[in-house]
């Protein structure tokens, strides 16, 4: 069984521009330098990096919107930029930063149109809108325009959309930006049953470790257009994610923290940054202990960040 | 900086951004060229079609440098209906309500800026033109300060006109509309196409007296056919309807920011 | 798994019915997506339409008083400005978003609609509609009708050459609005173009002569507009309707050659801008 996406060496590099009229100079700068990858089919996976490394114009060679420099790529056996017609009718796409959905119209007029662009078979297709609908929770705001709906609502709509012509695979680029906590969680949690029902492939971007960590069972991090670890969520996230950073300004000079599982990152006149590991110790106990060291004046408790983690793999290596 | 002085600031400043729009220079070019080549021909036609060496009191050639003058006038009008459009539309109005400068006056600078720079910049390309086309016109002197001083008061009535209509963003969901018929209204009623003179005769006695024709005929007609006593008149009538269109913009003007103190902006 | 998944070539004809079908919802679309605004799409139709009819009640009285155009009368000249407004009206209408290619290009929003399963040109100008080009639509036939008063024959001829002139219009939409993927956002010439190209479609072409002519019929095609159609519609010309015609699909076709060949250097991402 071929897998959905396959990508051998695949390389972009472009050539940038910078100066005026006579100090112009060409550069060469590589976005994406010989990546190989197998993605099986029904798999979820999430492709993260920093702003830079190379992600959307991976994400753009393999939908069919960029050519590439050089190597081979192949969704659903399809050569993306070759055979993109074909390959489209087979892929769902949600872009947080753009939306198919018509602004002054209803989401059910998108369905509509979509149905219309796909050629969709008309009872194939209702009854596909009505199971989206449902498990979308849309019907409360089907007929509403979707510039009256909050960014939840919205984006609930968009990935419905996106999975209305049976896409196989389906390719998200940061889809809970700007998303509450709770808007989030659902979100994810529709991604998640879709893939494990359904079997569709999906194929996640986000800067977001819980969006990782939900929806994702295999994590690829790219950095400077390579690929830095490719490991399944459960690994990562024992040695990574399961971290928290806790930045406290307390009040008076604080009494040491000593605990097994807690690293002092920074500590400076009256704060102290601390990271956390929660599979040895669980943050009640590490905050129950903060309390007691000082009065404390302020306290943030974070996800590490990206860079971090990369860092941290460097580090390994 | 004192009072008036502030407005002759905005309106200095207004007027070097636009100058360094180069770019503009080319467009403008190509633009005139193409208008007034199309009247050319058309007038070209009509003149020998009808076998007359004036047409309404004016040669062939006067009747090209009169266009080429309408056509920059009107050409150069800054996009202020817009701007107090988008200005109600944001907010940004009840903002410069709170600042110790006029809301109106702080437009007048800015809009004044940007035309006379338009309006030079078209002038002497359009006058280039026409003087490769028809080679050039009999003119003194005079002429040249006829229209100069005709432009001020025209521009600032075809400003408060735009004005208003951009207060009308206050009720109407839509001005683009209206500032459409109104550009389209002064085009024509103005004399920007053919001068008064070659209107039905009827109409030319009402024509002379609406604001239109002062915006645009009034100092076209100056370059070709100075005299004072036209300018006069011309004055008067541009001054009669600053009057009556700045009354309307003070009434509106106060009602739409009572509007807004209201409402909260 | 490729191998599962079986495409059937269509046939043309079963194409050409689907894209209509999506013409069709398209612009049912647009237009409700546009009464949702309704004061302002009115209003901006209104608008378009008076303007148009105040343009074309002063060259008629002009035309009344110097009937100078070689052969041509009033109600000619008032066929010329109803076609070049059915024309370019239907155009927008359907197809509003060949004016905002420019636009689209340069912020890669080409990027959405290449996500469709469509041919990617034909499906994107269908985005958007144009509010004032459905009052120049209205006013085109409106005024046809109204002052020139045709005999079914004539009308039918002017509509079916309205939709010639309508895709000459796309086409030259399409051919300056691709500029933007070689010269990046130097719109001001495509601009200064597309207006040449506007303002020499509604003055008679029996004004100009020699050089100028030529260019009409090649570099700024506006005589496809501004004398054939007349022409053809005058003496009920077979010829004259065919030359528009082929005049038309020319200018389409350049249009698409140059958009897909734009659509090259947009792929492999080279554009003057780099999008992240």
């Amino acid at each position: 069984m071929s897998p959905a996406i396959e990508l051998a060496n695949l390389s972009k590099s472009f050539v940038v521009k910078s100066g005026k009229g006579l100090n112009r100079e060409s550069k060469e700068v590589v976005a994406v330098d010989a990546i190989s990858l197998e993605i099986e089919e029904g798999q979820s996976v999430a492709f993260v990096g920093p702003n830079g490394a190379g992600k959307s114009t991976t994400i753009k060679m393999l939908t069919g919107i960029l050519t590439p420099s050089s190597g081979e790529a192949r969704v659903l056996g399809f050569v993306p930029w070759k055979e993109r017609t074909r390959l489209t009718r087979h892929i769902g796409a949600v872009f947080g930063q753009r939306s198919q959905l018509w602004y002054h119209l209803p989401p059910g007029d998108t369905f509509e149109l979509l149905s219309r662009i796909y050629s969709l078979d008309r009872d194939k297709y209702r009854q596909r809108r009505d199971h989206l609908i449902e498990i979308f929770q849309m019907s409360s705001y089907l007929d509403t325009p979707v510039r009256k709906l909050s960014l939840g609502q919205r984006m609930r709509a968009e990935v419905a959309c996106s999975l209305l012509h049976f896409p196989r695979v389906l390719f998200l680029d940061e889809p809970t930006i700007g998303l509450d906590v709770i808007a989030r969680q659902e979100l994810r949690e529709l991604i998640r049953n879709w893939n494990r029902d359904e079997g569709i492939t999906v194929f996640l971007t986000s800067h977001d470790a819980g969006d990782i960590e939900s929806v994702a069972k295999r994590v690829i991090i790219i950095n400077h257009g390579r690929v830095v670890l490719d490991d399944r969520v459960s690994s990562v996230k024992r040695n990574y994610l399961d971290s928290k950073v806790i930045s406290v300004k307390f009040r008076e000079e604080p009494s040491g923290i000593d605990m097994d599982g807690v690293e002092t990152l920074k500590s400076s006149y009256h704060s102290v940054k601390l990271a956390v590991d929660t599979s040895l110790v669980s943050i009640e106990a590490v905050i129950s202990q903060v309390l007691k060291a000082a009065p404390v004046a302020d306290i943030t408790i974070e996800n590490p960040s990206l860079e971090s983690i990369i860092a941290h793999i460097y580090n390994q290596h | 900086m004192t009072g008036l002085s502030k407005y002759f600031y905005i309106a200095s400043t207004s007027a070097k951004s636009n100058v360094a729009y180069l770019g503009e220079v080319a467009s403008r070019v190509i633009f005139l060229a193409v208008i007034l080549y199309i009247f050319l021909r058309l007038w070209q036609v009509t003149y020998a079609e009808t076998g007359a060496s004036e047409l309404g009191g004016f040669t062939l050639a006067q009747m090209l440098w009169y266009l080429a003058v309408t056509e920059s006038i009107i050409l150069s009008a800054p996009r202020i209906t817009q701007m107090v459009d988008r200005d109600v539309r944001t907010g940004e109005l009840a903002v410069h309500l709170i600042k110790p400068m006029s809301y109106p006056l702080y437009c007048l600078g800015t809009s004044m800026g940007e035309r006379v720079v338009r309006f030079a910049l078209n002038l002497g390309v359009g006058l280039v033109i026409a003087l490769i086309f028809v080679g050039p016109i009999p003119l003194q002197p005079l002429s040249i300060a006829c229209l100069l001083l005709a432009l001020p008061l025209a521009f600032v009535l075809d400003f408060l006109a735009n004005f208003l209509i951009g207060l009308g963003a206050f009720w109407l969901e839509d001005t683009t509309g209206l500032v459409l018929i109104y550009s389209r209204i002064t085009m024509i009623l103005g004399g920007m196409l053919i001068p008064i003179e070659l209107f039905p005769e009827a109409m030319q006695s009402w024509l002379r007296v609406l604001p239109f024709a002062s915006i645009v005929y009034g100092p076209a007609k100056m370059l070709v056919a100075p005299s004072t006593s036209a300018l006069t008149e011309l004055l008067i009538i541009q001054s009669l309807g600053i009057v009556g269109v700045g009354a309307l913009v003070a009434i509106v003007y106060g009602i739409a920011s009572r509007r807004v103190f209201a409402n909260g902006g | 798994m490729a191998a599962e998944i079986i495409e059937k070539e269509q046939p043309v004809l079963s194409r050409l019915r689907s894209y209509l079908g999506l013409v069709g919802a398209y612009t049912g679309f647009n237009l409700k997506s546009q009464w949702a605004y309704r004061g302002a799409f009115i209003s901006q139709m209104f608008a378009m339409a008076a303007n148009n009819f105040v343009w074309v009640a002063f060259w008629a009285l002009f035309f009344e008083r110097f009937p100078v155009l070689r052969g041509w009368g009033v109600k000619d000249v008032i066929t010329l400005w109803a076609i070049a407004a059915t024309g370019f009206g239907i155009a927008h209408t359907v197809c509003g978003n060949a004016l905002a290619l420019p636009w689209l290009i340069a912020r890669g929003q080409l990027d959405v609609w290449m996500l469709y399963p469509r041919a990617l040109l034909s499906h994107v100008l269908l985005g958007r509609m144009s509010a004032t080009a459905c009052g120049d639509t209205v006013f085109g036939f409106a005024v046809y009708v109204l002052f020139v008063r045709p005999d079914l024959p004539h009308f039918c001829l002017f509509a079916a050459l309205s939709f010639a002139v309508a895709f000459l219009f796309v086409g030259f939409s399409i051919l300056t609005g691709s500029l933007t993927f070689f010269l990046g956002n130097a719109e001001g010439l495509a601009e200064q173009w597309r207006f040449s190209m506007i303002t020499f479609s509604t003055y008679p072409a029996t004004l100009f002569e020699g050089f100028v002519k030529i260019i009409l019929y090649t570099l700024i095609p506006a005589a496809f507009v501004s004398y054939l159609p007349i022409e053809a519609l005058r003496e009920m010309s077979l010829y004259y309707s065919l030359l528009t015609v082929l005049g038309s699909l020319a200018v389409l076709l350049a249009g698409i050659l140059v958009f897909y060949l734009g659509l090259k250097r947009y792929e492999s991402g080279n554009l003057t801008e780099m999008r992240g």
